[in-house]
């Protein structure tokens, strides 16, 4: 318990600290810290910590990231409606849930796989939905996009280690451990 | 024992599911509360990071020479007394402009009070361009306030807080701006690109006539159509000019410099005309 709490504080400071990172020069990709924080309790926590994180982290990104469109907020129009990263977040906590299995049993690379491919997804669906939304429909599928996309993820695998020693460290100092069924004599952290 | 964990595991999931519905549907006022909410919770901490990069930043930029510094202060003080005489110049002018329009019979130009504000954080995510400013509703902001920098027009607010407030750029696909070239009688929509890389985001002139005859350098201005943006606020400088199927569109190179700002002017209303 102390520990979800714990991932609930660092996923909201990982949202703020995130306003000060820029976008990586020529790529145009974000590094999301929340995100990182929230997949890595998708696998290390249980099914109902995982829906609970998922939402937390939904929540968050919507309501800072909620847009308005027409000539006047008043008009009440959003782009994509407050709750849907919610239900992104939670499908794809489910497949990182699926693979929880093998991570119990000390598979640490797969957080950091995993992590990479979801962040991507994210990025991906969000243009997706932008893109959907927004009208005319066009598709713009130029190199920038694709960077913006694949260098997520590409950021998100290679920073992903880092976030999995630190909080299975963390882990372990409330007293929880991620990885339980881990065998003896291979690395816990 | 597995049967009661897998009520549990369902229950979870169908109370998660409500809640999503929940918001999904739920009406635009609640959610710019929700919004406005979590904007109020989470900018006293934007504050500070903001406060400590600016330390950062000043204690990198002040290592330089007295030499250095001297040389700037010479620098700035003469530049303090071109902008005053410039001023008092174009003061002069103003007022003779009202005049004329006044006996013309066209409304006089009006005058704006402008809140200045700090920007304390850019946008955090990928698709969107946002910045976060230290000025909300208990300064006298409310949302669809144009904002604006000395070079030109910023954005205009879209969620307020109680002492912040969210601010869409106009390099945003979202934010649409209807704008006039200079010199000319085109009038087109300004808007945001959407595949921009790091750099300087690129905005768009779209909706012109495919005659129009707009070369590189033309700058161009708010037409203040639609009410949203006051008349005549720079927006940037025309880079190409192409012809579509239906209609003309410019590039354009934004006045302002959305990565390099700091402080910026929200016009919170007309001034009382001054006689």
């Amino acid at each position: 318990m102390i520990f979800f709490g714990l991932l609930l504080v660092l996923m909201f400071l990982g949202l703020v600290l995130q306003h000060f990172i820029g976008p990586v020069p020529m790529l145009g990709a974000r590094v999301l810290l929340m995100q990182m924080v929230m997949l890595y309790g998708a696998l290390a926590l249980p099914l109902p910590g995982m829906l609970a994180v998922t939402f937390a982290g939904g929540l968050m990104w919507d309501a800072l990231h909620t847009q308005w469109i027409g000539d006047s907020v008043n008009e009440g129009q959003v782009e994509i409606a407050m709750g849907w990263s919610i239900v992104l977040y939670a499908a794809l906590g489910t497949i990182m849930s699926g693979f929880r299995p093998l991570f119990l049993r000390g598979r640490w690379e797969i957080h950091c796989l995993l992590t990479g491919f979801c962040t991507s997804v994210m990025v991906l669906a969000e243009y997706l939905m932008i893109t959907l939304r927004r009208q005319p429909i066009t598709f713009v599928l130029d190199a920038s996009v694709w960077w913006k996309i694949g260098g997520a993820g590409l950021l998100a695998t290679m920073l992903a280690p880092l976030f999995f020693f630190l909080l299975n460290y963390l882990a372990l100092l409330t007293g929880y451990d991620p990885q339980p069924e881990q065998q003896p004599g291979k690395l816990k952290r | 024992m597995i049967k009661d964990k897998l009520n549990y595991i369902i229950g979870g999931a169908f109370v998660f599911l409500l809640i999503a519905v929940f918001l999904f549907f739920s009406s635009p006022v609640r959610m710019q509360r929700v919004q406005a909410g979590f904007l109020g919770m989470i900018s006293p901490f934007l504050k500070q990071g903001s406060g400590l990069q600016k330390k950062y930043t000043g204690l990198r930029e002040g290592l330089r020479t007295l030499e250095q510094i001297e040389g700037e202060v010479k620098r700035l003080r003469v530049a303090n007394k071109e902008l005053s005489a410039t001023n008092q110049m174009l003061r002069g002018l103003e007022a003779e402009n009202n005049r004329l329009r006044n006996s013309l019979g066209y409304r006089e130009k009006s005058l704006f009070n402008l809140m200045p504000g700090r920007i304390i954080a850019r946008d955090a995510s990928t698709w969107y361009q946002k910045i976060v400013i230290d000025r909300g509703k208990e300064e006298g902001i409310d949302p669809d306030m144009p904002v604006l920098t000395p070079e030109g027009l910023v954005g205009k607010t879209t969620i307020v807080s109680a002492h912040s407030s969210q601010v869409v750029l106009i390099a945003d696909e979202n934010c649409r701006v209807s704008a006039s070239v200079e010199g000319t009688r085109e009038q087109g929509i300004v808007k945001g690109e959407r595949a921009t890389g790091a750099g300087m985001p690129a905005i768009g002139l779209g909706f012109l006539s495919k005659q129009a005859d707009l070369k590189p350098g033309m700058s161009v201005f708010t037409s203040g159509v639609g009410g949203v943006f006051p008349y005549g606020v720079m927006l940037g400088k025309i880079k190409e000019f192409s012809k579509r199927e239906l209609d003309g569109h410019a590039t354009l190179t934004p006045a302002v410099d959305f990565s390099a700002i700091e402080d910026v002017f929200v016009v919170v209303g007309k001034k009382e005309e001054e006689k």
